[in-house]
């Protein structure tokens, strides 16, 4: 039962090989630099060469920045060789493909409930052994790690994010309206945030939601954009008002308690009483991306992650990062996806090296050009630390505040993340959530039929574990 | 049969012989992709297995799941609900046009290579594009609707209005029906639309009493591909709506991809399969039997 025994044996004229051959057929011709770096590392190595893959995805940039570490860490590693396996769409699709192919990559990124099914079936690396020989990665933030048992965790997060109050400078000048808080201790109630919403939304005759004359029809600017599809952008709210997703035994879903109803229910009438959010219809299902509508002021404020950072720098947008709204106590969602080393690897010490190395903030550019958040604790409380990271043209000044502390302080991990079953529990989710989405029936009747349904899926949570 | 086998002759052996060795790539392809699949899907189907593990045979356990798994019949019968629409409206249309393309008129060619374009259209392209005639406040449809006067749909968002959307979306593909009726238009005899002329029928007569019989070996060749088509019905749930609002569009093989490659449940996925596999049979035979009702054919016995 050896995991090297279930993936098989690798040996011979594998795909892959051929395919290189084909690359380095082609390398040759083109870049003679290339051809030479290949022949050093020949030369140099001790006869064994070691040829990994790093399966991941992300947008083009991303694409770029993960090339560029992947370069980084063969110089660093003589003899070594990563070859980017970047899989844009359908990721889980592919994955599935290769491992029911034996054929998966050394190390990725990986879906949440995914990576713990595939923990289970013994085709990822437990981490946990390796905690003594690289210290640092028992010191990443605890909400990061994936437990799947005592003592076994496949990986951590591929980098952090955390949920935030995006907003348009020039929106809230031309309203006159004060910028929301970058500071958890004076976050919005829910109501100033429904207020200040209401002033930053105006029809295409100017005219505001509490204004006669006003036309839900036909907005130009809403007040605010976010989504009840997606889950870490509500279940903040849920834990700011003293609920959950599930209790703590992770047996009996909390949806239709009153405070997550309220929630709901809040949600709602952003978009069909209060008019200040676009609907799923007024928004399109091609819309254009959150960067974009802020910058055109089709939205003043948007509830989306940390990654948009990135885009957001990108397009010269005159943009200010705040905490969400309250309802009792400041809350936030910390998510990402995981990273993985799989166990069929024919070289576990250098997939675990590449591992450590693909999301350190000292080789990926990622991290100050404001895609991912560092994993380390020292990264959020260490000044130097925190300052490597932050102190650039990319990251605002009210960033320590609004992103650095707030992760600190007032982050929880997406149920995702750590709920077993979970991807027939988001079967039954999704389709409640457009329903509540939609408008035609309240949040209460909506969330009532839906709990029995997911109490009937529960299966409790994965471990956490101390460090 | 060693009497049969020795009449014939060395040139006829050769010809057989060659005969099998030229049809051997089409037979082995079928054999390999189709019923080694097949074969090895029915065994999956009795099994638990998910990707990446052991599989472990549990009989009919997977078949009892799907009586009582809700999502499961909600595909059935949003795909059933897709089929009714959509393969009556396309048969109309294709063979509407069929009759208008097979008049005598001026660049004829021409337009029967328009109206076969859409078909030409790879499907996530024009499925991209149908997001956009469907957008309820800037598309076209809804603006051609509120210019007329006439009420406005939120089409692919809502849960009533969206499987009627794509059954509308659908018609696009007419192209291959319409190019069999008009195949069939040209074998309809002349002689028998002179004899209705002579008897003084006019063009309605003609169509009812020489063009309809005589091209229901086509409509029903048409209607069973058709139903075997819109059954796999996939692009549509897959490029535009991820079979929401609320599952209103989760379409069977949608249903199978995502219990396959997201939920990676491949033991259940293969049974899913095979019950499609026996929904369609069992659809196709109906057909048939239903068939001899009404489909004309000049030679008896030729069904």
């Amino acid at each position: 039962m050896s995991p090297r025994m279930i993936t098989g044996p690798r040996n011979g004229w594998s795909r892959r090989d051929l395919l290189r051959l084909g690359g380095l057929a082609a390398g040759v011709a083109a870049v003679p630099g290339l051809a030479a770096c290949n022949s050093d590392s020949d030369g140099g190595g001790s006869g064994e060469s070691v040829d990994l893959q790093f399966m991941y995805w992300g947008s083009t940039f991303e694409q770029k920045a993960i090339n560029a570490m992947l370069k980084q860490f063969e110089q660093k590693n003589k003899g070594a060789s990563v070859k980017p396996l970047y899989t844009p769409n359908d990721y889980e699709t592919k994955v599935n493909t290769l491992v029911a192919g034996n054929r998966p990559p050394d190390v990725g990124y990986m879906g949440g409930s995914m990576g713990y099914r595939l923990a289970e079936q013994g085709k990822l690396v437990n981490l946990f052994p390796y905690f003594d020989k690289y210290p640092e990665l028992a010191k990443r933030l605890p909400g990061t790690y994936f437990w799947h048992g005592k003592d076994k965790t496949f990986g951590t997060q591929t980098a952090n994010e955390v949920m935030l109050l995006w907003h348009s400078k020039p929106a809230f000048k031309d309203a006159g309206v004060d910028l929301p808080p970058a500071d958890a201790s004076k976050a919005w109630s829910w109501d100033t945030f429904v207020e200040t919403a209401n002033k930053l939304t105006l029809d295409q005759n100017g005219k505001r939601p509490d204004e006669s004359g006003f036309d839900p029809k036909r907005i130009r600017q809403f007040g605010v954009s976010t989504s009840i599809q997606y889950a870490p952008a509500w279940e903040c709210f849920l834990r700011s008002n003293g609920v959950d997703v599930v209790d703590e035994a992770g047996k009996k879903c909390l949806l239709d308690t009153p405070e997550a109803v309220t929630v709901f229910q809040n949600l709602q009438d952003l978009m069909y009483k209060h008019h200040v959010a676009p609907t799923p219809v007024q928004l399109g299902n091609n819309a254009p991306a959150t960067n974009v509508q802020l910058q055109t002021k089709r939205i003043a404020m948007a509830i989306d992650g940390q990654w948009m950072l990135l885009d957001m720098s990108q397009s010269k947008i005159d943009f200010g990062i705040g905490v969400l709204p309250s309802y009792q106590e400041p809350s936030t969602t910390q998510l990402g996806g995981a990273s993985v080393v799989f166990s069929g690897s024919k070289h576990p010490e250098e997939a675990v090296e590449l591992f450590l190395f693909h999301n350190d903030p000292k080789y990926v550019e990622l991290f100050k050009n404001g895609l991912w958040m560092p994993l380390e604790m020292k990264y959020y409380t260490d000044p130097a630390a925190v300052d490597s990271w932050i102190k650039n043209d990319v990251h605002p000044p009210e960033y320590k505040t609004a992103v650095v502390d707030y992760t600190v302080n007032h982050a929880t991990t997406a149920f995702g993340q750590r709920l077993k079953n979970m991807d027939k529990i988001g079967n039954v989710l999704t389709p409640a959530l457009q329903q509540i989405e939609t408008g035609k029936q309240p949040a209460k009747e909506i969330l009532t039929a839906l709990t029995p349904k997911i109490d009937a899926l529960l299966q409790g949570w994965y471990p956490t574990q101390k460090l | 049969m060693a009497a049969k086998k020795s009449r014939l002759s060395g040139q006829g052996r050769l010809e057989s012989r060659w005969g099998i060795i030229l049809a051997m790539p089409a037979i082995l392809g079928f054999l390999i992709f189709t019923i080694g699949p097949m074969i090895a899907s029915f065994f999956f189907s009795l099994t638990d297995w998910t990707i990446g593990g052991r599989p472990s045979f549990i009989g009919l356990d997977n078949y009892r799941t799907m009586v009582k798994d809700e999502l499961f019949w909600k595909s059935l019968s949003v795909t059933a609900y897709y089929t009714v629409g959509a393969v009556p409206l396309g048969l109309i249309i294709g063979f509407a046009l069929a009759l208008l393309l097979n008049q005598r008129v001026r660049g004829l060619s021409l337009w029967r290579t328009i109206y076969y374009l859409p078909t030409l259209v790879p499907a996530v392209a024009s499925a991209v594009l149908w997001i956009w005639i469907f957008n309820p406040d800037f598309g076209l449809l809804n603006s051609l609707l509120r210019q007329a006067g006439l009420p406005t749909s939120q089409w692919l968002y809502s849960e009533e209005a969206v499987v009627p959307s794509l059954i509308i979306m659908s018609t696009w593909g007419f192209g291959n029906a319409m190019v069999i009726f008009l195949a069939g238009l040209q074998g309809v005899p002349r002689h028998l639309y002179e004899a209705v002329s002579i008897d003084g029928g006019g063009a309605w007569q003609r169509f009812r009493h020489v063009t309809l019989p005589m091209m229901t070996p086509t409509i029903f060749y048409n209607l069973v591909t058709g139903v075997i088509g819109t059954f796999q019905v996939f692009n549509q749930a897959y490029v535009m709506t991820q079979g929401g609002p609320n599952n209103a569009s989760l379409f069977y093989i949608y249903y199978l991809y995502r219990t396959a490659f997201t939920e990676s449940a491949m033991g259940y996925a293969s049974a899913l399969a095979w019950v499609l596999f026996m929904v369609i049979m069992l659809v196709t035979f109906l057909l048939f039997q239903n068939a001899r009702r009404w489909v004309y054919y000049e030679m008896a016995g030729a069904r």
